[in-house]
């Protein structure tokens, strides 16, 4: 057994040494080889300008998750908590970055990993070059012609996106910013964790409700979603198909969108209610109940309130279509299922608002199609999500509010007589109701 | 890092679920381990029973015989036991930045192991390549003498001393039958 000191003085010494080499930036900047991006700390361009993170910004930045009160973070940074060698630990390596912990397994690793990085991107040098050449060749001296050229830059295009991927997965520091959710969007490795992401469950919710609620083929024949929409009513995250008070969907929800492929798009936003019951055809109908287009989008963006669309302080851009109806169930109706629904413009180009106002407001909100307005307008259904509406004790008052008629109309389920005629009464007192059971009558006879 | 659900305990789980099992075979016992089978509690004076037979299940250990009886229940725990906290090692805990080093160490070993795999795939793709090229060589080489074409390479494909001295494939170890036919279903066959 060996004493703590004997045990904490390499430890110490090596954390002393490389502290004395983090004190020269320069150095510490050669010494980085790793990251692609500036490290958080050195942010800027120097390390010296910036200054000094406290210790309990340093530690909360190692501590993942926010449920660290500043009182508890205090106390974990404290430097009389804690075993000797953790308070020497903790007094003696005050700034090194993590890609420079002295941890040998881990710097022979970085090094392993490092040497892949360089070899990723000499492949990305090399496979960039090799489609600037195919570019400028001639198409007509190729054996395929312009077909096979196109098609060999696109494959050349996409095994560059794999290597840019390839190149960055391994980086810890990218794994720690897109944990954070610092991480920038506009890069592909960023794109692809966030889409890795959202497949392994917000997805697979996402299909379940499509399949479970029937929105294939109710509303649409198929339908993949391509992008994260989640809903959220009054600040409040909703999960997908969950049942909402009229009161919390009187006003129209935020969504907050992520798309996993890079470049700015034009979006469309359409909220339908699926269950219109129709009495003349005893049937079902869809209703429009929201209608927004034109919205640029970025992979950066997050947020969309809807209903600041149209508005001159509108942050998002956009044009509203057709205002938000608060959806609403009459009473004995089964469930309404809102589908939101996210639409991608065709080659990035705007759709005339009057045109979709004059076809889908007013009494056009009726016998909605949103296949219909998918092939009119040549558009691409990317995302989707859901929330169901019922009568409740809010319902009427909404209504009123905003000048819906039918408040006072009860659905009832049709009752069919039947054919047959009535049934002879049966059981045990039955039977002994005739006089031959005169003994049992005051068991069979006005009981009770 | 994590399992999505803690499978450790499980079948600790499902042992205490047994427990009224247990309580309606010995009413009289009150401890669910109980160190004796339940037979051994009568009071004292009766004849202790002779080794409890069949229904006092197997001893197990020292003092320690676990008054499961039913086949189907022991079954079901010993199935189990790959689940139990001895076999399945805790999750790994670690702090953030330890998790981030010990992600890294990971993936730079599955790197090293990948590139030592390619190495080695690649050096078997080259001797392969190479030896094909030598026997082509040979093939299209006039033999020494007055041999024909193609003779070293016959020579050197014969499989002498490969399956064995004086062996034979085991294929050949199979009695040589009329059937399966070679052609298998005769459609023009007429009676």
């Amino acid at each position: 057994m060996s004493r703590p000191q004997q045990v904490a003085r390499p430890i110490v010494r090596s954390l002393q040494q490389s502290r004395s080499i983090t004190v020269c930036p320069s150095r510490s900047i050669a010494a980085r080889q790793f990251s692609t991006t500036a490290n958080r700390k050195d942010e800027g361009t120097t390390v010296e300008q910036q200054p000094r993170a406290s210790a309990t910004q340093r530690l909360s930045d190692t501590l993942s998750g926010s449920h660290w009160t500043p009182e508890q973070l205090e106390k974990l940074t404290s430097h009389t908590m804690g075993s000797r060698r953790r308070r020497a630990a903790i007094a003696t390596s005050s700034d090194i970055p993590f890609e420079q912990m002295p941890y040998q397994c881990f710097q022979e690793a970085r090094k392993i990993l490092n040497e892949d990085r360089q070899e990723k991107i000499a492949q990305i040098v090399a496979e960039t070059e090799k489609i600037k050449h195919l570019e400028a060749a001639d198409a007509s001296t190729m054996r395929g012609g312009e077909p096979y050229k196109q098609k060999r830059l696109e494959s050349l295009r996409k095994y560059v996106e794999e290597l840019k991927i390839l190149a960055d997965i391994n980086d810890p520091l990218v794994k720690r910013r897109f944990e954070d959710g610092m991480g920038d969007m506009n890069k592909p490795i960023y794109r692809y964790l966030a889409d890795r992401k959202w497949r392994s469950m917000d997805y697979k919710i996402t299909v379940q409700r499509i399949n479970q609620f029937h929105i294939v083929p109710d509303v649409l024949p198929k339908f993949d979603p391509t992008m994260d929409v989640k809903l959220s009513f009054r600040g409040q995250p909703i999960a997908p198909g969950a049942t909402l008070n009229s009161r919390v969907t009187e006003v129209a929800p935020t969504l907050k969108m992520q798309v996993f492929d890079a470049g700015t798009r034009l979006l469309s936003v359409v909220v339908l209610d699926a269950d219109v019951p129709d009495l003349e055809s005893d049937f079902f109908t869809r209703r429009c109940h929201y209608l927004a287009t034109n919205i640029p989008w970025d992979p950066t963006k997050k947020q969309l309130p809807l209903r600041q669309i149209g508005t001159p302080t509108s942050q998002t851009g956009g044009d509203l279509a057709v205002p938000w109806l608060p959806p609403f169930a009459q009473k004995g109706s089964p469930y309404h299922r809102l589908a939101v629904f996210v639409l991608e413009h065709n080659a990035n180009e705007k759709i005339d608002v009057t045109k979709l106002t004059e076809r889908y407001d007013g009494s056009g909100r009726e016998l909605f199609s949103l296949k219909g307005l998918r092939d009119k307008f040549k558009l691409k259904v990317a995302g989707f999500s859901i929330f169901r509406t019922e009568w409740d004790e809010n319902t009427a008052a909404v209504m009123e509010r905003h000048g819906i008629l039918g408040a006072d109309v009860e659905f009832k389920q049709q009752h069919f007589k039947s054919l047959k005629g009535p049934r002879k009464a049966r059981g045990w007192e039955a039977k002994r109701q005739k006089p031959k059971y005169r003994s049992l009558w005051k068991y069979t006879k006005r009981l009770a | 890092m994590s399992f999505p659900f803690n499978l450790r305990g499980l079948a600790s789980r499902l042992l205490n679920l047994s427990r009224p099992i247990q309580t309606t075979t010995a009413p009289s016992a009150s401890r669910c381990l109980s160190t004796t089978s339940p037979l051994l509690n009568t009071p004292k004076g009766g004849k202790k029973p002779q080794s409890g037979g069949a229904a006092s299940g197997k001893k197990r250990g020292k003092g320690k015989n676990a008054v499961v009886q039913d086949p189907k229940i022991v079954n079901l725990l010993q199935s189990l036991s790959t689940l139990s906290p001895r076999r399945i090692p805790p999750p790994l805990r670690m702090a953030r930045n330890r998790h981030l080093r010990h992600w890294t160490i990971h993936r730079g070993w599955l790197m090293f192991r990948r590139k030592q795999r390619d190495e080695r795939e690649r050096t078997f793709m080259k001797q392969y390549q190479s030896m094909s090229a030598a026997c082509e060589e040979l093939r299209l080489t006039r033999g020494p003498g007055a041999r024909p074409e193609g003779y070293l390479y016959r020579v050197a494909m014969e499989k002498k001393g490969v399956y064995g001295h004086h062996g034979v494939p085991i294929e050949y170890a199979r009695a040589q039958t009329d059937t399966p036919a070679k052609v298998a279903w005769n459609h023009d066959w007429k009676r």
